[in-house]
């Protein structure tokens, strides 16, 4: 069972290697010209300020778990509204009123969401 | 698919409705008191309804099944949720900084239940995921529900930390299943299941990412802190309702799925059971905080669990029901008083008690009752459930365990009587004051008490359970 696998392992085996190569070719051969501003933190141009651990108002992650939240449901809608025209009769009702269903459930938690003031940013 | 198709999912359908609900009202409303009894109504609604209408069948090409044993296991769950809830009325309502939380709290109560109930009525690894998720996620935020408090903040992350390690190793397990397999539906994995090397793997994975639920012992370490941090009626709710579910689901996993590694997992369960109920006690003992001490005794009582598995007999599996059912019962019992008296005084620990029943009669009756139970003393429930469980394990020849499982009965019956004598010997210059609770607190403790006392002496419902589970 075990010679099943020596392919994966010749895999991981050269992946190492070609990174490991490419790295130490690059620097060994590449030209090294260094000056201030090449050795400072890639800040896209700005001068880096303080130091990257800071913490962060609770309200970005607020905001970031509720956007992940409805767009998931919009995610899940999509392949249902492609398929909804080829349905026989019946199972478009069907699905209709399981989509509605859905739907309520997800609003009834988005009005939490604005009643308990999650999105306000002051 | 009709309408008929869709009833076999109504205690689901009912959970998340009723949970929808509350959080309408709660939106409604600004009295948010009101929203309490509503919920009870209804939640008093599904349980009759879950006895009253039965249902077998399976859904969505076999990835959802209900048999009637499926049924009362979910009845077993819904019970012990409504005593939950009639008995966190106490905490909830009582507190006014918990009001604006009530609809909070019973929503993610409620989902977490859903999520139960889905998970042991799956047919299929990714359902059987899914409803583990639902279950779990809703229980960290219970845990950490007091947020000002650092204990039960910890307690949280604690917990989330162990249940992301232990869904991490059974998803583990569950794809080394499908790789060999090609499949991850039950009905197909019954036929190809077979010992090899890797799918002993993989199972093991999935046996310990269950353990880790039923917090046997060595997957128990989060238990204590995490039970010590969350409030009284969340460390009720794990220990006995999120145990039972977890106990059931492997229950299913194990007599369907995995029933021809039989002999794999009854070596495990045997050493499982014995490291469980001897650590469990030996850590019981010392425990003088009436909370971390209930989380220990859980941990021993699980212990004995693995005991009626053994065999792989329908007659096993049903005792296993009927010793939850009543583990559910007593262990509620106790955990109430514990309650009661915390949101009353703030008093946790074992010196607390003493001199107890000279002031409140009828709570250190009903905590003695539990505790008997517990320990397995004759007249009341407990005793039965035990006795059947070490006649499954004699019945198969495993009189070593037995022996062991003897022991460990005897020595809890150390600790447990060590908390009676508290109650009813003990002196005490300022004993805790005439506690008068609330309706909800009565009703709860005394549905527990109906049950400790009556499910041991009739037995006609240990032969229902037992005519269900032949078709398991």
């Amino acid at each position: 069972m075990i010679d099943s696998y020596i392919p994966i392992f010749i895999i991981f085996v050269f992946a190492v290697g070609f990174g490991i190569v490419m790295v130490k070719f690059s620097s060994l051969f590449g030209p090294s010209r260094p000056n201030k501003e090449k050795l400072s933190t890639y800040e896209s141009g700005i001068d880096p300020v303080g130091t990257a651990h800071e913490r962060f108002s609770i309200k970005f992650y607020m905001v970031a778990v509720l956007f992940i939240l409805f767009d998931i449901e919009v995610v899940f809608l999509y392949p249902w509204a492609a398929a909804f025209l080829n349905f026989e009769p019946v199972k478009m009702v069907y699905s209709f009123i399981s989509v509605i269903v859905f739907i309520i459930i997800l609003l009834v938690g988005y009005l939490y969401v604005i009643k308990k003031g999650a999105l306000k940013w002051d | 698919m009709t309408i008929d198709q869709f009833l076999l999912m109504k205690n689901e359908i009912l959970l998340i409705a009723i949970a929808v609900i509350v959080l309408i009202i709660d939106l409604m409303t600004d009295n948010k008191k009101i929203l309490f009894p509503v919920m009870i109504i209804l939640f008093i609604f599904t349980t009759v309804i879950g006895f009253i209408y039965q249902t077998d069948g399976e859904l969505f090409g076999g990835m959802y099944r209900s048999t009637p044993l499926i049924n009362m296991m979910k009845n077993i769950l819904n019970t012990g949720v409504l005593i939950i809830l009639l008995q966190s009325a106490g905490w909830l309502i009582n507190k006014a900084e918990n009001h604006e939380n009530i609809g909070g709290f019973c929503f993610i109560l409620i989902s977490s239940l859903a999520g139960m109930c889905f998970m042991i009525s799956s047919g299929d690894f990714l359902m059987f995921y899914l409803g583990l998720e639902l279950a779990t996620i809703p229980i960290a935020a219970l845990v950490a529900y007091e947020k000002m408090k650092f204990l039960s903040a910890e307690a949280g992350t604690k917990f989330i930390l162990s249940a992301v390690l232990s869904s991490g190793i059974l998803l583990y397990g569950i794809s080394i299943l499908y790789g060999t397999n090609g499949s991850i539906l039950f009905k197909d994995l019954n036929n190809s299941v077979e010992i090899t090397n890797l799918q002993a793997l993989a199972f093991i994975f999935i046996l310990s990412g269950i353990a880790f639920k039923i917090s046997l012992v060595p997957f128990h370490l989060w238990t204590a802190d995490v039970y010590e941090g969350a409030p009284v009626n969340i460390t009720s709710f794990l220990s006995s309702i999120s145990k039972a579910a977890s106990v059931f689901i492997l229950l299913i996993l194990l007599f369907t799925v995995f029933i021809n590694f039989s002999e794999i997992w009854n070596e495990l369960l045997v050493y499982l059971s014995i490291l469980t109920m001897t650590i469990g006690n030996l850590f019981a003992i010392r425990q003088q905080n009436l909370k971390r001490f209930l989380a220990f005794s859980s941990i021993a009582q699980a212990g004995f669990i693995p005991l009626g598995f053994i065999g792989g007999t329908s007659l096993g599996a049903s005792t296993v029901l009927y010793f939850l059912l009543i583990y559910v019962f007593s262990n509620l019992g106790a955990f109430g008083v514990v309650s009661v008296v915390t949101s009353a005084t703030g008093k946790e620990s074992m010196n607390d008690y003493n001199g107890f029943y000279k002031t409140n009669r009828g709570l250190s009756i009903v905590m003695m009752l539990s505790l008997f139970s517990l320990a397995g003393i004759p007249p009341v429930a407990g005793f039965f459930s035990k006795f059947f469980l070490f006649t499954i394990a004699a019945k198969q020849g495993y009189y070593f365990l037995l022996f062991i499982a003897v022991i460990n009965a005897t020595i809890s019956l150390y600790y447990y009587l060590l908390v009676v004598k508290a109650m009813f010997i003990n002196e005490n210059e300022q004993p805790i004051e005439k506690i008068t609770s609330d309706v909800y607190a009565k009703l709860g403790l005394a549905i527990c008490v109906l049950g400790i006392v009556f499910t041991g002496l009739f037995g006609i419902i240990f032969d229902y359970i037992n005519t269900l589970s032949k078709g398991i």
